[in-house]
């Protein structure tokens, strides 16, 4: 770990005012403290925001609101996500363990870095780490690694389960500024690696992620997290899907679905969900949508599982939400 | 008098301190002085060290000194014997060679740990690089016979009934054969606690707080790399985090604290990183198994053929396991080991040999159970081995006290084995998930070594029961204090084990430890011994003290910690307050009985039931029964604490753990606790084990048998046969994980 600065802010405008080229937030700590001490990130100065006021979780008119400091435990058990987007409690409580979700906040987790295991090691060859050093991941070991989005300079996942279901749900994310807030919608705040791997989104220095925003969908209800792994709990997926479904009848009316562990951002299936609509919820109808799901993928030397993995995993997660897994 | 608490569930007796975190680590010291050592480990996989730049981290604040191939530490080289095949034989630092990714090449000393880390991290070392060999599979097929090394392990075994010219042609007279191979990956120790050491110096006396299985033994590695004289190291590890293997032998980083430690004059302490722990203390061996059994159509096994291929001759699946799992009348078990990997060094591992060879053959058993249409029980028991196997017919040994077949039935009547439809695929339950079971036998050698105890008296009314072996949360200290209770007949509570210390008693080879499932088997009948003899001592101070109330008199004896005569009784305490006696006792040396007449192993039988979901192939294990046939059971709860650690440790192979070594760099990818996946809480069902109660007395007078490694052997190939139960698949490369089950037993996506 090389020295930095410590400070706090204790308001929203001293921390934008805090914040520098070479600075960097700290809110519950589980992805910047480990990755400082494994020297992948060597900010100059940390500032502390945790105790920042931007822990609401509420509901309107306009959707759910959830401040950027909220804990991930907290989120995963409020009675207002649990009844009205099950996919979000879910997708949380799939997540980390019971100690980092009580420590991590909605914040960091929709920023942290990728567990890409090149990048967290400082003697191996990362451009997202060092731009220009190449990528050790697309020869080395890269079972967990994307198929969907990546790039020949990088084949990283996003490891966030949360940004998955958020990512279904249209969720925005709010920034702010000293020039104002401004919201993004998640699916277009996450960037493809393409030959600049090391810029992962459109926070531009110094602004504060203060929150995320899901609009209104009543039939979110119905919605569901499938994430598929070795272990069961505490690992990172290899497939994942967010599935939410509004069903008249036996009739799909609309859906929505992203996959995590597959690519180099939260993955939204368009296309699946252009095949499911109008469609009875049925195993035929279904295996018959996901078909192309995963056409463009790019599998590498030990990933080559991931396409049809995702396919089952999209059957599953939508014969789940028809009771029938 | 205090009832005996043997085969009682007494907690142990240093819960408390470890809960609380009163129990002091060899990382938990922090002598007066003290400076900290951090590595600096190579970052390709094979090559020369060119030049090091030293220079920032020369500079950076509180660098005391740095230590590389340029500066190096002198070390005398390990001498032939069991630490010399089983640990590191090159020592650090000691040339430019790089062997393996990761391998040791600095050593920084600065005052705190931060700043040694942070210094370390600012080295760059400039290589000539060359391109690593570290693939197993692909050295497989040139893996060489090893040279015979005066270890019963690694050279091939050849039985053959009368008139039978070689194992082919046995397997080929076999109306029903079946053949497989079954792979491992290498797999790592990853005790919890690190191997921690803190070397002082004084003079030519070195005292060393060191995390190790065998403090005696640690002891002579240490003296002899310093060219010292053994009884000038002291090594103190009075509580031992996880060993399993990987602290049996001394290591780098140990050896390194140790010499920095002398060559600066202050007390240093190394500890290495968990990354770090994965390639500078070693490591279990990958395996290449394929076995072949030829039966008759009942059943009756009438060959075995098992060739395997390891790394090294520590991890010997044929001598270890198949000589003692079956019975046939021809058999043939050899290993060949691979030569020149650029992969870090390898070492013994919970149950050796066994847990790889075990997983071999059970799944074998179960494939050819299947073949034959028998269940899996009835084959094994058709083929149950009541004596050794050996070329010579005239040293086949009875097994002594075997229960296996006990250990089959009562586990299945616990498990419902009996209303198992043994169709695979055959079951689907709530939520898509496929529901299997599957079994498997297991057996451990069950050996027992001289070892000496001394038990002793004291003024404060308690009795210590000393030895220098360690506790590596196995439970030694508790096994102690039951025994000292046992014999001397006074309350746990006033027994006090002392371990984990090398000048504690040891036996005559001095070298004896925690490990080989052996501690408790050789331990706990020396207490008793030594009791006896110390009672003696006590009888006797008793009566020839001057100041004693009962000295001089006559049929003296000792009864639950008083000494009478009938007419005067006085506890021991007050007696050694009275007459100034400090510690009396005696020092008790005892092992078991040769030549034996019988063989010794602890048997086991585990069954497992997994989840698979249909479509996305997670593998979930949702009961476990084992049922163990040790012998006595001295405490029944660290007993089947130490079985059902043994089961997450045949779950964790089965399902989870593998080395990803790369093949062209030898890095080991996953070299974390974040990928190298281990079972967690949730990955484990509750255990049910029970215990059989058939003391073996022909093994020693209390009759208790190792079982430390018992639940590692089989509970894997349990797993992989459920697994094949619930799905119709086979997966013989271990770990199972979801991918390999995306297909249908047609291998039809």
């Amino acid at each position: 770990m090389r020295p930095f600065t410590y400070a706090s802010a204790s308001t929203v405008e001293e921390a934008l005012a805090g914040a520098g080229a070479d600075s960097a937030y700290l809110a519950g700590g589980t992805t910047l403290v480990d990755l400082m001490k494994l020297e992948v990130m060597s900010p100059a100065a940390v500032l502390n925001i945790d105790t920042l006021p931007l822990r609401d979780i509420r509901h309107d008119h306009t959707g759910l609101h959830v401040g950027a400091l909220a804990r991930m435990s907290d989120v995963a058990a409020h009675r207002l996500v649990t009844a009205r987007y099950p996919v979000i409690s879910q997708a949380l409580l799939h997540s980390a363990s019971p100690q980092l979700r009580n420590m991590a906040s909605i914040g960091g987790n929709v920023l942290q870095r990728t567990r890409c295991g090149y990048f967290r090691d400082p003697a191996t060859a990362c451009n997202k780490r060092t731009p220009g050093s190449g990528c050790a991941a697309i020869t080395g070991y890269n079972r967990a690694h994307a198929v969907l989005g990546t790039s020949e300079s990088c084949v990283a996942t996003h490891p966030s389960d949360l940004a998955v279901a958020l990512v279904a749900l249209d969720a925005s994310v709010l920034l702010r500024d000293r020039a104002g807030e401004r919201a993004v919608r998640l699916a277009d705040f996450y960037l493809l690696p393409g030959d600049t791997p090391h810029l992962e989104n459109r926070l531009r220095p110094g602004e504060l992620l203060a929150g995320v925003t899901v609009p209104p969908l009543s039939w979110a209800r119905r919605s569901t997290y499938v994430k598929v792994r070795d272990r069961r709990p505490y690992e990172f997926a290899l497939t994942s899907v967010a599935a939410a479904v509004d069903l008249r009848g036996d009739t799909i009316a609309d859906v929505r679905l992203a996959a995590g562990g597959v690519g180099t951002k939260p993955w939204r299936l368009p296309a699946v969900e252009d095949a499911l609509r109008s469609r009875p919820l049925r195993a035929d109808t279904v295996k018959a949508a996901v078909t192309h799901a995963a056409d463009d993928a790019t599998p590498l030397s030990h990933n080559g599982f991931k396409p049809e993995l995702l396919r089952r995993t999209i059957v599953r997660a939508l014969l789940t939400l028809a009771g029938r897994p | 008098m205090t009832n005996s608490p043997i085969g009682s569930t007494l907690n142990r007796v240093d819960g408390p301190d470890k809960v609380t975190g009163a129990a002091r680590y060899a990382g938990d010291e922090s002598p007066t002085g003290l400076v900290h050592g951090h590595l600096v480990l190579a970052t390709i996989g094979n090559g020369t060290i060119r030049s090091m730049d030293t220079g920032a981290a020369r500079d950076h604040t509180g660098v005391l000194e740095i230590y590389t191939p340029d500066n190096p530490l002198p070390l005398h080289g390990v001498p032939p014997g069991v630490a010399f095949y089983f640990s590191e034989t090159r020592r650090p630092l000691s040339d430019h060679e790089v062997r393996y990714h990761g391998q040791i090449v600095g050593l920084v000393i600065a005052e705190t740990p931060e700043q040694a880390r942070d210094a370390a991290a600012l080295i760059t070392v400039d290589y000539e690089r060359r391109p690593a060999n570290a693939s197993f599979r692909d050295n497989v097929d040139d893996a060489v016979v090893p040279e015979p090394t005066p270890l019963p392990m690694g050279l091939p075994i050849t039985i053959l009934a009368d008139g039978v010219p070689s194992i082919d042609a046995a397997l080929a007279a076999s109306p029903v054969t079946v053949t497989a191979t079954y792979t491992h990956p290498a797999r790592h120790h990853n005790a919890l606690e690190p191997h921690a050491a803190v070397a002082t110096w004084d003079g030519d006396r070195l005292t060393i707080h060191s995390t190790t299985q065998a403090p005696a033994a640690h002891a002579i590695e240490l003296a002899q790399a310093f060219a010292v004289p053994a009884d000038h190291v002291h090594v103190v590890n009075p509580h031992v985090g996880g060993g399993f293997g990987g602290k049996a032998f001394t290591w780098g980083p140990t050896y390194l604290a140790a010499a920095a430690a002398r060559r600066l004059g202050r007390p240093v302490k190394v500890v290495p990183t968990r990354e770090q722990l994965h390639t500078t203390t070693g490591h279990r061996s990958a395996a290449h198994q394929t076995v072949t059994l030829g039966s008759s159509a009942d059943g009756t096994l009438n060959a075995i053929r098992h060739l395997s291929v390891t790394q090294a001759i520590g991890e010997d699946p044929g001598t270890r396991l198949t000589m003692k799992a079956y019975a046939t009348e021809n058999l043939h078990v050899s290993l060949r080991v691979t030569t020149g990997l650029n992969v870090p060094t390898t070492t013994i591992l919970r149950a050796p040999g066994e847990e790889t060879g075990s997983f071999a053959i059970e799944c074998a058993m179960d494939e050819l159970a299947i073949e034959l249409g028998l269940d899996p029980i009835e084959l094994r028991t058709r083929n149950h081995l009541t004596h050794t196997l050996s070329p010579d017919p005239a040293t086949r040994l009875p097994y002594s006290n075997k229960h296996l077949i006990e250990c089959y039935r009562l586990g299945a009547r616990r498990f419902g084995w009996d209303t198992r439809n043994p169709a695979p695929r055959s079951t689907l339950a709530t939520g898509g998930w496929l529901v299997g079971t599957g079994m498997a036998g297991a057996v451990l050698n069950a050996s027992r070594a001289f070892t000496a105890v001394r038990v002793s008296f004291r003024p404060d009314g308690t009795a210590a029961v000393a030895t220098s072996t360690a506790d590596l949360g196995t439970g030694m200290r508790t096994v102690l204090a039951i025994m000292g209770t046992d014999s001397l007949g006074i309350p746990v509570d006033r027994i006090r084990p002392l371990i984990g210390d090398s000048r504690l008693p040891v036996g005559p080879d001095a070298v004896y430890g925690a490990q080989g499932s052996a501690a408790t088997a050789t331990v706990a009948p020396v207490v008793r011994d030594a009791a006896a003899d110390a009672v003696e001592e006590l009888i006797n101070h008793a009566v020839t003290e001057p100041r004693s109330p009962l000295h001089g008199r006559d049929g003296v004896r000792y009864t639950a910690g008083d000494l009478t005569d009938g007419a005067t009784t006085i506890g021991f305490g007050d007696l050694l307050t009275t007459t100034g006696g400090t510690d009396v006792g005696a020092t008790t040396t005892s092992g078991p009985v040769t030549p034996p007449s019988y063989a010794f192993a602890s048997h086991a039988a585990h069954f497992c039931e997994v989840r698979v979901h249909r479509l996305t192939g997670e593998i979930r294990v949702s009961r476990m029964t084992t049922v163990v046939d040790a012998g006595t059971i001295v405490n029944e709860k660290t007993a089947r604490n130490q079985i059902v650690g043994g089961v997450v440790w045949g779950i964790g192979p089965a399902l989870f753990e593998s080395a990803h070594v790369e093949p062209d760099t030898g890095r080991i990818a996953n070299a974390n606790f974040a990928d190298y996946l281990v079972p967690v809480n949730a990955d484990v069902p509750d255990v049910d084990v029970v215990f059989l109660d058939h003391p073996d007395t022909n093994f020693s007078p209390l009759g208790a048998r190792g079982l430390g490694e018992l639940g590692t052997v089989g509970s894997a190939a349990a797993v992989a046969n459920a697994v094949h139960h619930a799905t119709g698949i086979r997966v013989r490369d271990l770990p199972i994980t979801p991918e390999k089950l995306l297909t249908t037993p047609t291998g039809q996506a």
